[in-house]
């Protein structure tokens, strides 16, 4: 039996037909050449007709011999090589793709479902000579005995996370390689989305993939937020559908057992849902689609919360964009007036918002105000330039500064211009280093710059609400406020780099900020990668893995497992075939010629 | 032309080259005079029995012919001239047929063209030995007859024969070598001229006829160097000037085996001669005439 691996290439047997193409043609129309002696050539052709008609048949076919082994050997061929009962010992890694996608249901049974059975299929024909590693939807390689492998394969489930099956496979591949077994092979059983292959290094190992039969239609939810971060107490939470099944489905957001809105969707719509929620504080939301063949993408967790609107006043001179901004905050039922937050020229009683004085005089009595308090920053020299802010207060983010002071000292940096300090957070005292007048930055042109008041004062001075999101499993980065995680099993403190890896299962985990408050949430949701059932195709999977995977059929994966040691590759056969048979032409045309001179 | 005589042995250079100095007539002098003065007696000449004339003395002629009586009385060289030698009668039959009438290279004369100058030569040489020459012209049927006579403007006759005789068809030459059995009813010389690509049983059994009947045969069989080998286009269709038959091939794959078969052909030719008595000569057209002249000479010294 022999197969290729790269069967495209015999495309190019049609170019076995160019000889006899090429004779035929050259047959059409020869030049006339008068010639008394025809006579001479006729007995000549008529003696030798025979012995010449061979010669030309051989050399016709020694032509086309040549071309045949050139594309055979082109779609390098391989043979299976006859050896005794079983099959050499063998390093496989199984990987079992059991993401979130895994879950979908096909004529009534789970996709996880049918690859477990191929992966025992796989685990039946491994033999005690053989080493065996498993690798499942966290990408992670184990190395397993076959009865712990078995095992594992029973109680398997649909995780909700995302699996990079070519990044598996190449894991996989590294640690093969190190094994001293004369023959490697990975088996991937996937549902082989096409969403789940990433470019990346070809895999140096025979890679053999397995996908089930048929995947279903999907629609699931891609994303979902809220609007504004803070209600008070109404807001909107933006949905996004995606998927490939188009059909207008129903969509609810609920939380705390009673559905607030409600839509209706298809794949593709983005959908806002208007709600107003009589409670107040932190709540967890979800968003939940009728369900489909795949359950795991149908709903999205966030987190609400609904507060009071900050009640503000100016004192001193802060600008007229300061005071226009909070009259429209106002006026939409973002902020109200009254002595809660102070936007300022100087530190005040309470939670104060600091902008520098308009006269740079008085900066002396401002940071000697703030040592009062106790605050560790200081406002220092005026500087002049052009910068852009950067930081965790989006709206301010990509705004110019052309003046700003030196912000000196230690604490959580909110937003920065050119690496250095620009609003900063200590205690009850928030300072900006420009005033927000033309001159010093382009924010309070800008359409940003009530959102930046509204997340300024609602947000950042009167009420921290930080808003994380990840996908499960994947490592988020939680702000400097937060001091611990709430989760199922118990409270988890934040590293201090603020890395820490999101829970597998979807939800809402609230963070805890140092004073035992609520600052914050994790939100953590499916990847919308696995709502995308769409296949993969042999050639992008060769694309990405390289020429030594294969996709296979369940016959194709009956007859190559554990065949790697057994097939030879003959395409240097072939091509010694090709010389062989071009020397022959050559040596048999050029004898015609040679023969003048005899 | 006489300097060209005195100084360059026409006889021995290229025919092509020969021809580019005159016509037929100037060329066959040029070309029996180089003759020649290369030999050192008649070349055509029997033994003689009766004095018939004299002649002025020819280089070539042999010296114990020489009349020493007329040398010492009038200081003129003449040879005696005897009854037996102007009895000779010779015929010369030259093909005219369609093939005749091709050279593979333009500087090669046709092989008709070649053969024109070659019997005038041939009749030169024979006249001047005052024997009676004759011709016949054929292609598929007898041309042209010019009777034999020993007469010296004879010559002229002939050379009018020999211009007037262009290409024919085809090639049969029975009929022709017949006449010549009708116009030679002595013994005498046959000189056939021919390209030979006919049919050879039948000319052959003309010519030994001719053997038979007392004559002295001698064949020329004229080919153009280019049909030794095969050359051309990778494939060509090959076709025959005089029947219009026509093949495909490839000369690079036949070249070797039709060389064998020219080569065979020839050598059936000269073993059917030879077997019937026969003198046969190969010529190519481009082999100076003094050659085949000097050849021709020696084979009919050979014959008696």
């Amino acid at each position: 039996m022999i197969g290729f691996l790269q069967p495209l290439a015999l495309l190019g047997l049609v170019a076995v037909a160019i000889p006899p193409l090429l004779h035929l043609l050259g047959r059409r129309l020869p030049p006339t050449v008068m010639f008394p002696a025809v006579r001479y050539l006729t007995a000549t052709e008529r003696e030798h007709s025979r012995r010449l008609k061979l010669r030309n048949l051989l050399l016709l076919i020694l032509r086309m011999a040549v071309i045949l082994f050139v594309v055979l050997a082109a779609a390098r061929p391989v043979a299976r090589v006859a050896s005794g009962t079983g099959h050499p010992a063998t390093a496989v890694a199984l990987v079992v793709d059991n993401s979130l996608s895994a879950g979908a249901v096909v004529r009534g049974r789970r996709v996880l479902d049918v690859l477990v059975d191929r992966a025992r299929e796989v685990m039946r024909r491994v033999e005690s000579g053989d080493r065996l590693w498993l690798v499942l939807g966290d990408g992670l390689p184990r190395r397993v005995g076959r009865a712990e492998a078995l095992e594992t394969l029973d109680s398997l489930t649909p995780w909700p996370v995302r699996l990079d099956v070519t990044e598996a496979v190449r894991v996989a591949a590294r640690v093969l390689r190190d094994e001293a077994l004369p023959a490697r092979e990975v088996v991937l059983l996937s549902d082989l989305q096409a969403s789940a292959l990433s470019a990346g290094e070809a895999v140096a190992v025979r890679v053999l993939v397995w996908q089930p039969p048929e995947v279903p239609d999907n629609r699931g939810i891609d994303s979902a937020y809220v609007e504004p971060v803070l209600w008070a107490p109404a807001g909107e939470v933006v949905v996004r559908l995606g998927g490939s099944f188009t059909e207008p489905a129903a969509l609810r957001l609920a939380t705390e057992g009673r559905d607030l809105a409600g839509a209706v969707a298809g794949a593709g719509d983005v959908v806002t849902l208007a709600a107003t929620v009589p409670l107040r504080g932190w709540l967890a939301a979800r968003v939940e689609l009728d369900p489909d063949e795949l359950r795991a993408d149908d709903s999205w967790w966030l987190a609400l919360r609904i507060v009071e609107p900050a009640a503000v006043r100016t004192v001193g001179e802060v600008g007229r964009f300061v005071e226009d901004a909070l009259d429209v905050l106002q006026e939409g039922g973002r902020v109200r007036r009254g002595d809660e937050v102070s936007l300022a020229d100087r530190p005040t009683t309470g939670i104060t918002i600091l902008f520098p004085p308009a006269d740079p005089s008085l900066v002396g009595a401002v940071n000697r105000a703030l040592a009062v308090r106790g605050v560790a920053w200081r406002v220092g020299e005026i500087v002049q330039g052009e910068w852009s802010l950067t930081g965790e207060v989006e709206p301010a983010s990509g705004a110019a500064v052309y003046r700003r002071h030196r912000l000196l000292g230690d604490g959580a940096v909110l937003v920065r211009a050119a690496g250095e300090p620009w609003l900063v957070r200590a205690g009850d005292q928030v300072i900006v280093a420009s005033r927000m007048e033309e001159a010093w930055t382009t924010l309070p042109v800008r359409a940003a710059f009530i959102p930046f008041l509204d997340v300024l004062v609602n947000q950042v001075a009167a009420r921290e609400s930080w808003i994380v999101r990840a996908a499960p499993g994947a490592t988020a980065r939680l702000p400097a406020a937060a001091r611990a995680v709430l989760l199922p099993a118990g409270e988890v403190t934040v590293p201090s780099d603020g890395r820490l890896p999101a829970p597998r299962a979807p939800g809402v985990y609230f963070l805890r900020g140092p004073r035992g408050d609520t600052v914050g949430a994790l939100e953590v949701n499916h990847d919308r990668r696995e709502s995308r059932l769409e296949t993969a195709t042999a050639r992008s999977v060769r694309a990405t893995l390289g020429d030594q995977a294969r996709l296979l059929s369940d016959r194709g994966m009956d007859r190559e497992l554990f065949e790697g040691e057994r097939r030879a590759d003959v395409t240097g056969l072939l091509l010694a075939a090709a010389i062989v048979a071009a020397l022959a032409e050559l040596g048999l045309a050029s004898a015609g010629g040679a023969k003048r001179g005899t | 032309m006489a300097s060209l005589v005195s100084t360059r042995r026409l006889d021995l250079l290229n025919p092509y080259e020969v021809a580019q100095l005159g016509g037929i007539e100037l060329v066959a002098r040029g070309v029996v005079e180089g003759f020649l003065a290369g030999m050192h007696r008649s070349p055509f000449r029997g033994f003689s029995v009766e004095f018939a004339e004299h002649r002025p003395y020819q280089p070539g002629d042999e010296l114990r012919y020489l009349d020493w009586k007329i040398l010492g009385r009038a200081d003129r060289l003449f040879v005696k001239q005897y009854e037996e030698e102007t009895n000779l009668r010779s015929m010369i039959v030259l093909d005219a047929s369609r093939s005749m009438d091709w050279t593979g290279d333009e500087r090669r004369l046709t092989k008709l063209e070649y053969a024109k100058r070659l019997v005038a030569a041939l009749s030169l040489v024979l006249l001047r030995q005052r024997d009676a020459t004759g011709l016949i012209g054929f292609d598929e049927r007898v041309r042209t007859v010019v009777r034999a006579r020993a007469r010296h403007r004879h010559w002229w006759q002939l050379l009018a024969a020999l211009v007037a005789l262009d290409a024919g068809q085809g090639t049969v030459a029975e009929p022709a070598l017949r006449r010549v059995t009708d116009l030679l009813r002595r013994r005498g010389l046959v000189l056939f001229v021919s390209d030979l690509l006919l049919e050879r049983d039948l000319a052959l059994l003309a010519l030994q006829y001719l053997r038979h009947r007392g004559h002295q045969v001698i064949v020329f069989h004229i080919m153009d160097p280019a049909e030794l080998s095969l050359e051309g286009p990778p494939e060509a269709r090959f076709e025959d000037p005089e029947t219009g038959g026509a093949m495909v091939a490839r000369p690079r794959e036949l070249r070797a085996v039709y060389e064998a078969t020219v080569r065979r052909t020839i050598g059936e030719w000269r073993a059917a001669c030879r077997g019937g008595g026969i003198d046969y000569h190969h010529v190519l057209t481009d082999t100076p005439f003094g050659y085949v002249l000097r050849r021709a000479a020696a084979s009919r010294s050979r014959l008696g």
